[in-house]
């Protein structure tokens, strides 16, 4: 354990010894903010219009209206966001020989990847949790339900970590930082767009196809629902891919 | 304390190392030579646990490197080709990192990362990022990595690759003291390195070994005959003829000419020492003796003769090897 979190920690440190670190964080907040500030332009306009009566919805909640909605736009940022925070991970370390070092220490391999996955976690955590700034207002000049936003941070969590761990993957694969991060960004891109081919298709198509969309599992989260059914996916697609990091490093080691 | 048996491996189709074995007992100093690509680097790199062999085994510090890699990877301090430097990290804090993942106790981690950086001489340096190091502090920092958690086996290809001279002497000094406590493997080209702080040499050509023995040995036995250089002036016309009829002498070569001065390379019976009648030969013939010196089969020669000759001697490179 100690060792994942001295590579956790080292991790880390990289991350805010580069401007990779702030460039993520800030631009999240930004980004964040914009969607914040448009939902929260939307949601006074409608809660306006209920009021007056003119044809807006019968009631007005901020959590289905706003803050499930800002959450799921979230996954838009983490598209952006997230294969810098990977793209480099392993490919630098090959490229700059320091993975020498590493697997010449007694760690096991499980223990490398663990701890990069834990480092981009923590980087990713400190990334949403300046989000929570904004929600802060609303908790200070509305009262919102904060079941809800618990368990959407939760879910945002679980889905930011899918991401992590499916860009360390394609990190351990490429020496090339730069074609990590298109690769992965490619793929985020495919699986973020997945439930959105999936309304073109057959019903059976489309089950299958929303059931593969990371972003698709955080619905149900943003209401304030934890079904295991999401939880599993999650996890699992987590676990699979921090399995197949661990694989392809050792691979390689026999590849030479 | 180091057992590699009938170890090779291969990149694909390429084999880099065929089937080298060799032992290096505790408390050794052992000495990889070898011209680019002989594959020092990659047998290093198996030795370390970094890669594992195509076929054969390798023990190290007692532990079988592919059935036992933690155990043996805890005991050995390796020094990579590349010194292994996280840029953005200063040279403390490295050194920090590497005593963590290296398994140096919290306690101690202070006083060790303190202690290398002493014996490195890269104590002012402390707070440099990694990054901004000349190439001479770069493999000092990767020298003191290796030596953080005092590994019974020592690791190091090309430990002086970079450094000035001054360094190299330090850095020579360094590993012997090492000598005892240590079991040191280091890779060079570099011969006189060689002769200065390995018992024993292990020679490597395209990834075979043509040679194992200690530098002392390794000179003398390919040395055939005694060899002479002797520089004359001011000499006859039959000068070779009359350095030819001193007994024991069996060949003379013309070597230089400079000016007046001539130099001759003066083969002798093997054992036989002729440079008293060689000298008084050219002094009662008049002529000026301006030198006279034994030379001796270098390092070198040995192994440009190894390397070089590589397939046409192979019995005597087993034969070497067996020894
Ligand atoms: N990863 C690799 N893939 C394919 N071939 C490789 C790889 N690494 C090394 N080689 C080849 O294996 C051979 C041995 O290389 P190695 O690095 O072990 O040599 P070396 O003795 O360390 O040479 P040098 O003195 O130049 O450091 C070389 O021909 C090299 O091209
Ligand atoms: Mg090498």
């Amino acid at each position: 354990m100690s060792n994942i979190l001295a590579i956790a920690h080292k991790e880390l440190k990289s991350y805010f010894a580069s401007p990779i670190a702030y460039i993520v964080i800030g631009f999240s907040a930004i980004l964040f903010g914009w969607f914040f500030v448009n939902l929260l332009y939307y949601f006074d306009r409608m809660s306006l219009q209920a009021g007056i009566g003119q044809g807006g919805p019968e009631t007005v909640n901020v959590n289905e209206m706003l803050i499930s909605p800002l959450f799921l736009n979230v996954s838009v940022i983490l598209l952006f966001t997230l294969p810098m925070v990977t793209m480099r991970t392993y490919s630098e370390e090959k490229r700059s020989g320091t993975i020498e070092l590493l697997l010449t220490a007694p760690l096991t391999d499980f223990q490398i990847v663990m701890g990069k996955f834990l480092g981009g976690l923590v980087l990713y955590a400190v990334m949403l949790s300046v989000t929570v700034i904004h929600l802060g207002f609303l908790f200070a000049f509305g009262n919102p339900e904060w079941r809800p936003v618990v368990t959407g941070y939760l879910g945002l969590l679980l889905m930011g970590a899918c991401f992590l761990s499916l860009g360390l993957f394609i990190s351990s694969l490429t020496k090339n930082q730069i074609v990590a991060g298109m690769i992965t960004f490619a793929l985020f891109l495919m699986f973020w767009v997945i439930n959105w081919i999936s309304s073109f298709t057959g019903p059976t198509s489309q089950n299958v196809l929303n059931y593969l969309s990371i972003t698709e599992h955080l619905n149900d989260f943003t209401k304030g629902i934890i079904d295991t059914k999401h939880l599993v996916y999650y996890l699992s697609f987590i676990a699979f891919s921090l399995f197949l990091t661990v694989r392809a490093v050792d691979s390689e080691r026999w590849r030479g | 304390m180091i057992e590699v048996q009938q170890l090779t491996k291969r990149y694909g189709p390429f084999t880099a190392v065929n089937d080298v074995s060799f032992k290096v007992e505790r408390g050794e100093i052992l000495g990889f030579l070898g011209p680019n690509g002989a594959g020092k680097t990659t047998t290093m790199r198996v030795l370390t646990g970094y890669m594992p062999p195509t076929e054969g085994r390798a023990i190290v510090a007692g532990y079988d490197i592919l059935e036992q890699p933690l155990e043996a990877k805890r005991r050995t301090g390796y020094l990579p080709e590349t010194p292994p430097l996280y840029p953005e990290m200063t040279v403390r804090d490295y050194l920090n990192f590497v005593s963590k993942i290296r398994g140096v106790p919290r306690s101690e981690r202070k006083t060790r990362v303190d202690y290398v950086m002493d014996r490195t001489r890269i104590a002012d340096m402390a707070r440099r990022h990694c990054g901004k190091l000349s190439k001479g502090y770069r493999q000092r920092v990767g020298l003191a990595q290796a030596l953080l958690h005092n590994p019974e086996v020592l690791i190091l290809d090309e430990p002086t690759a970079g450094l000035d001279p001054k360094q190299i002497i330090e850095t020579r000094q360094l590993i012997k003291e090492l000598r005892g406590d240590h079991t040191v493997i280091l890779s060079t080209h570099i011969l006189p390195e060689v002769s200065a702080t390995c018992q024993r040499v292990v020679i490597i050509n395209k990834g075979r070994v043509v040679a194992v023995d200690t530098p002392d040995n390794l000179t003398s036995r390919l040395r055939g005959s005694e060899t002479l250089y002797v520089q004359v002036d001011s000499m006859g016309v039959d000068a070779k003829t009359a350095l030819e009829a001193i007994p024991g002498v069996t060949h003379v070569a013309l070597s230089d000419t400079s000016g007046a001065a001539t130099g001759f390379e003066i083969n002798s019976e093997m054992g036989r020492d002729v440079r008293r009648q060689l000298s008084s030969t050219i002094v009662t013939r008049g002529w000026g003796l301006l030198e006279l010196r034994p030379l001796r089969m270098s390092l070198e020669d040995v192994f440009l003769h190894l390397t070089t000759e590589d397939v046409a001697a192979p019995e005597a490179a087993v034969e070497l090897a067996n020894e």
